[in-house]
């Protein structure tokens, strides 16, 4: 398969321009998503030391850190840099200059910085009518928290993602690296391609897009949130209950000889399904999906048969023989490393190979996506002030 | 491009988008869900053969302003609908193992002919190519092999799932930015399109920097529970109560000053942790003694505290508080919605910031074929014999 040229007059995107000055992840990963389909996106960083993940490690260089953060790297590939200094006077009216005559502008000042910060910040979609503005805050600009603070572990706990992870009986567990900050990445850029639509096909004006982190993991809960009234606990190596019924014994994580597998389910069909591939009917016939929470113990009693059967056996081997065999939605837990270089994800093109001039190479995941067969492009992340001659 | 005039039924920056939904269970409908939140007519095709799943609430959570027409795409006159519909739409979207679409001969290619300018957004688990691309997949064995999992558990020997189907909402909301990106497309090209979005590439987005750094040989994807790798202390402790946790992170020197001054414990006054490098090589005592400190307190009331002092600490809240959270409702996140059969709910509302269809116009999930014959009469204008044989059809 091959790239979508970014030189082409293909993208979606083509002649959009977007400038940024927000840090760190939601934005930025924001910005990634615009610039992958064919944006123009200006970074602004502070001088010196630039946006703060460039400080995040590991870095890929030791002798030159701050080229060099993966989470840096992958989170703005496709953008210019330009380095200002939003403190001075001079270039804070720079910042202003870029953003009137942009599309949209991505910022991440929250309701203290707004009210501190020594020049007015409320001004840029007033000065250009057409800009939409992507305001992104951890709790937006209003309400009782919209001045704490946070990171990514406190926004799983509020959101009430965190307390369904991990054993009931243990303390709860995030999820890995930055996830609140990534889903709010996509959310926003959803948000602005919505906004562009309005503003190009229906002849809307430009819009201040008010965007929470807290609001975009609230949207994730699959079951309503007030469940008819029941906590939904912890629930360990299992999937989490989507009401008061729960799910069939063997909808969980277990051990195969060398790693972990992960059997879906949810419906008798798969249940009994499941039952035929461990040569063990009589429990589908003993313990319909209807009554599993009239045997509690049932899903322990499974998943003692489920490890005998597959004791011998690879995760790999329990994925194809159930996957292509039995039709099970059945998958092996696969670390970075072997994901790197599974077959699949090699075929479909899902890493990009990059070269940059100090972190050297690395492989890249494309955007999730194919248009008409074919991945979108990426290009390198930006040096620090690398465009300054060609935007200053 | 050739678009027909239609008459605006709702407000909302997509009221002029016609979707045909044919997805079930979470990504692809929680992604319809969100243009319909927009205002785009999402006409939501289920076959009548099959009631709608009742568990939870959860088809009724995410299905909210959309149509349903019940119709069989296996049948001649089912498709010859689905193509006059075709015909007068935007998008379809489906989430099917590739070769459903083909055995129906629903393939892009046969919908192209129907229509030049549709565009047709596939989400399945594993792609349309590739070694794996027949197999079955949720959200919760997405996430296993796409390394969620592999970095999930209390020890390195047994990684957990999140048990919430993780890889599903990152999907669904990628849905949304690629079909708006292929609508804008169009508008610049007048022809439709084909896009995919397997299931399994979506958590690979958000793991991004561990693949960058692992591919240029440095390893920092392994299990560890709550710890942060630069950051000390990071992680929940239990407070007083049953299943109370508080969570928090310091990040700077002077927060963390902060923090020893209110527990007031003398083993953390100790110079070796006045930095990131000293905490992090302390690590087992400094948690050992705020868990000592946090037992003994409220969970609410360490919050706010910890916030006054401008701590990023946080309750770990359970669904219900989350429904109940203060800051949620102030800012009128929810949504009420009058069901047919449970009555007045209350549901998450739409995060994503814009021009919405009012809330006064949005409408609870609609039943199997309840907009059947709307759909057939009024919007395909065909006469009602007609309107009759797509009835026995179902």
């Amino acid at each position: 398969m091959t790239h979508l040229s970014t030189e082409g007059k293909h993208l979606p995107l083509e002649g959009i321009k977007v400038v940024e000055t927000a840090q760190g992840v939601s934005g930025p990963a924001c910005g990634r998503i615009l610039a992958g389909m064919g944006a123009e996106v200006i970074k602004i960083e502070p001088p010196y030391n630039g946006d703060w993940s460039r400080k995040v490690g590991p870095h890929l260089n030791q002798d030159n850190p701050y080229e060099s953060s993966a989470l840096f790297l992958y989170n703005n590939t496709g953008k210019k840099s330009v380095t200002l200094d939003l403190q001075t006077k001079r270039e804070f009216n720079k910042l202003n200059e870029l953003v009137e005559t942009s599309d949209i502008f991505i910022e991440d000042w929250d309701l203290n910085f707004r009210k501190s910060f020594i020049f007015n910040l409320d001004m840029f979609s007033t000065n250009n009518s057409n800009l939409i503005e992507l305001s992104v805050t951890p709790f937006g600009l209003s309400g009782p928290y919209a001045h704490f603070r946070s990171s990514s572990i406190t926004q799983l706990a509020l959101a009430g993602i965190l307390n369904l992870i991990g054993e009931k009986d243990r303390e709860p567990l995030m999820l890995p690296g930055y996830q609140p900050e990534y889903l709010t990445g996509i959310n926003g850029a959803n948000a602005i391609q919505i906004a562009l639509w309005d503003r190009e096909f229906e002849n809307a004006a430009g819009k201040f897009l008010e965007l929470s982190i807290l609001e975009t993991l609230a949207n994730l809960h699959q079951p309503p949130l007030d469940m008819d009234g029941q906590v939904r606990h912890r629930s360990g190596h299992r999937q989490s209950p989507l009401s008061s019924k729960g799910f069939p014994p063997g909808v969980c994580t277990l051990e195969a000889s060398d790693g972990s597998v992960t059997f879906g389910g949810g419906s008798q069909a798969i249940w009994e399904q499941l039952c035929l591939m461990l040569n063990r009917t009589d429990l589908s016939e003993n313990t319909s999906y209807d009554n599993v929470f009239d045997h509690p113990e049932s899903g322990v009693i499974v998943d003692k048969i489920m490890e005998e059967w597959m004791t011998e056996k690879t995760k790999r081997e329990v994925f194809h023989e159930a996957s292509s065999q039995w039709m099970l939605p059945v998958a092996p837990v696969l670390d970075i490393d072997e994901i790197l270089s599974d077959p699949h994800f090699e075929f479909r093109d899902a890493f990009q190979s990059i070269n940059h001039p100090i972190a050297g190479k690395a492989l890249y995941p494309t955007p999730p996506y194919m248009l008409e067969n074919q991945r979108l492009n990426l290009r390198r992340a930006p040096l620090l002030g690398e465009h300054n001659k060609e935007y200053l | 491009m050739n678009r027909k005039p239609r008459k605006k039924e709702c407000s909302g920056a997509l009221n002029s988008v016609r979707i045909i939904d044919l997805t079930r269970v979470w990504a692809g409908p929680l992604g319809t869900r969100t243009l319909a939140d927009f205002g785009a007519e999402v006409i939501k095709i289920s076959d009548p053969r099959v009631p709608l799943p009742t568990i939870g609430r959860v088809t009724n959570k995410l299905n909210r302003n959309k149509k349903n027409l019940g119709l069989r795409l296996d049948t001649r006159s089912g498709r010859n609908l689905f193509f006059k519909l075709v015909s007068i739409s935007d998008v379809v979207i489906e989430n099917f193992r590739p070769r459903v679409m083909r055995n129906l001969e629903l393939t892009y290619d046969v919908l192209h002919k129907v229509n030049p300018s549709i565009i047709m957004c596939s989400m399945p688990g594993y792609g349309l190519q590739g070694p794996y691309s027949e197999y079955p997949a949720f959200g919760s064995t997405a996430e296993a092999i796409s390394g969620i999992n592999s970095m999930l558990g209390y020890n390195k020997d047994k990684p957990l799932q999140t048990g919430l189907s993780y890889a599903d909402p990152i999907s669904g909301l990628n849905s949304v930015n690629l079909i708006m990106s292929m609508l804008r497309k169009r508008l610049l090209t007048g022809k439709g399109s084909h896009a995919e979005l397997a299931l399994v590439d979506s958590p690979l987005g958000t793991l991004g920097e561990y693949f960058v750094s692992h591919s240029a040989g440095i390893q920092n994807g392994c299990i560890r529970s709550n710890k942060d790798q630069n950051i000390t202390p990071h992680g929940v402790y239990r407070t007083k109560g049953e299943d109370n946790w508080i969570s928090l992170s310091i990040q700077t020197n002077s927060e963390w000053n902060r923090l020893v001054n209110m527990i007031g414990d003398e083993r953390l006054k100790s110079s070796d942790m006045k930095d990131a490098t000293g905490r992090k090589n302390n690590e087992p005592l400094i948690d050992f003694c705020i868990s000592e400190w946090a037992i003994r307190m409220e969970r609410d009331s360490v919050m706010k505290l910890l916030q006054a002092n401008n701590i990023a600490a946080a309750s770990v809240q359970n669904n219900l508080e989350v429904f109940e959270d203060e800051h949620l409702n102030y800012r009128n996140f929810f949504t009420q919605l009058t069901e047919k059969y449970y009555g007045q709910q209350t549901y998450d509302g739409q995060s994503m910031p814009g021009n919405k269809k009012p809330k006064k116009e949005w409408f609870p999930m609609k039943e199997l074929g309840e907009d059947t014959d709307q759909i057939v009469n009024h919007l395909l204008g065909l006469k009602p014999q007609k309107a009759e044989i797509s009835k026995d059809a179902k």
